[in-house]
């Protein structure tokens, strides 16, 4: 917890949030490369790539949004989904704020908040709890480096093309599970005693609206019978 | 560029802006513990994310069910990566590179 009045370090400064970002980019960089690959092999253009890279900059809806576009699914429906997908994020600023004190300044928030992704939270949080203080220029240096990161991977991928990796299916294969890998990962992430009700609803809605409709339909049941489980859970 | 690509991504990206800063610039005390907003927040996202593992996963299962052992290797490492360091990084790249590891093997 950073305390203004007690603590003798200065606050953090970019270059210190720019090079505690580097765990984050070297994850970042083969996921956004896959995702690069994976938008090209589905027909878009690497511009388009880049585009969805800067313009979202969520990887799990990323991919989504490329199922969805390939699947035909109206634009309204798949941006409701990518955007229930991220509700979750309204939580992160106000529980990073809460552990950087109440002197913390946010003035800069409509900024530096846009690189609050699930890693970056993480790595802000855990630094914060271990006693690092806080400052708006450091959050820039952490959210900088990994958006770097995942707009390069995007790019590079896209570059290389849906074919790049057709004469390695090995790694083929293994870019391929990452996203079922990064589900999973942010699955266990969140998981709680709490959240069961939710996790175990969603996926058996999951499975039958996919089975008995369609993907698409799944998805939207997966997440509304999920929320509303957690809602109506006494 | 595909307009109606354009459109998604603007729309996604303007909620993820939202959700991310506005919370920082306009709350100053969280919603109340137990009420139907905080309910419905903290349901929302794993209900999502649930959503998603069973959603990239069940077209290996269904209706043909392929490689089911570099799957099952894959899940396996990324549950034994996330739980020593909690990293969402480090596990996905540790389930990757497991499937595709055992996908070489058994191919």
């Amino acid at each position: 917890m950073s305390d203004d009045a007690f603590s003798p370090e200065p606050p953090p400064r970019f270059l210190q949030g720019l090079l505690q970002s580097v765990p984050i980019a070297l994850g970042y960089f083969p996921i956004a490369f896959s995702f690069g690959v994976a938008a090209t092999r589905a027909g878009l253009t690497a511009p388009e790539a880049v585009m969805l890279s800067l313009v979202i900059y969520a990887g799990a809806s990323q991919f989504l949004a490329l199922a969805l576009v390939t699947s035909g699914a109206p634009v309204l429906v798949s941006a409701f989904t990518l955007i229930a997908m991220n509700l979750r994020h309204v939580l992160y600023g106000p529980a990073l704020m809460k552990q950087a004190g109440s002197g913390a300044s946010r003035r800069l928030a409509w900024g530096w908040a846009w690189g609050l992704t699930d890693e970056v939270f993480g790595q802000a949080l855990g630094a914060l709890a271990r006693g690092q203080r806080f400052s708006e220029r450091w959050m820039f240096g952490l959210g900088l480096g990994a958006y770097a990161a995942w707009v390069g991977g995007t790019a590079v991928g896209a570059l290389a093309g849906g074919g790049a990796l057709e004469a390695w299916p090995a790694l083929n294969a293994g870019l391929g599970f990452m996203l079922t890998a990064l589900f999973l990962a942010l699955l266990l992430s969140i998981l709680s005693r709490a959240a069961l009700p939710a996790i175990a609803v969603a996926a058996v809605a999951t499975v039958i609206g996919t089975l008995a409709v369609s993907g698409t339909v799944g998805i939207l049941a997966g997440m509304i019978c999920g929320a509303l489980a957690g809602v109506v859970r006494r | 560029m595909n307009t109606d690509l354009v459109l998604l991504a603007v729309l996604a990206g303007a909620a993820n802006w939202a959700f991310r800063a506005l919370p920082t610039l306009l709350l100053r005390q969280e919603p109340r513990p137990g009420g139907l907003a905080a309910r419905f927040l903290a349901a929302t996202g794993p209900a999502a994310i649930a959503t998603l593992v069973v959603a990239s996963a069940l077209p290996q299962l269904y209706p043909v069910p392929r490689d089911l052992i570099p799957l099952a290797a894959g899940v396996l490492a990324t549950v034994a990566a996330y739980l020593p360091r909690r990293s969402v990084v480090g596990a996905t790249l540790a389930g990757a590179t497991a499937y595709g590891a055992v996908f070489w093997l058994v191919s």
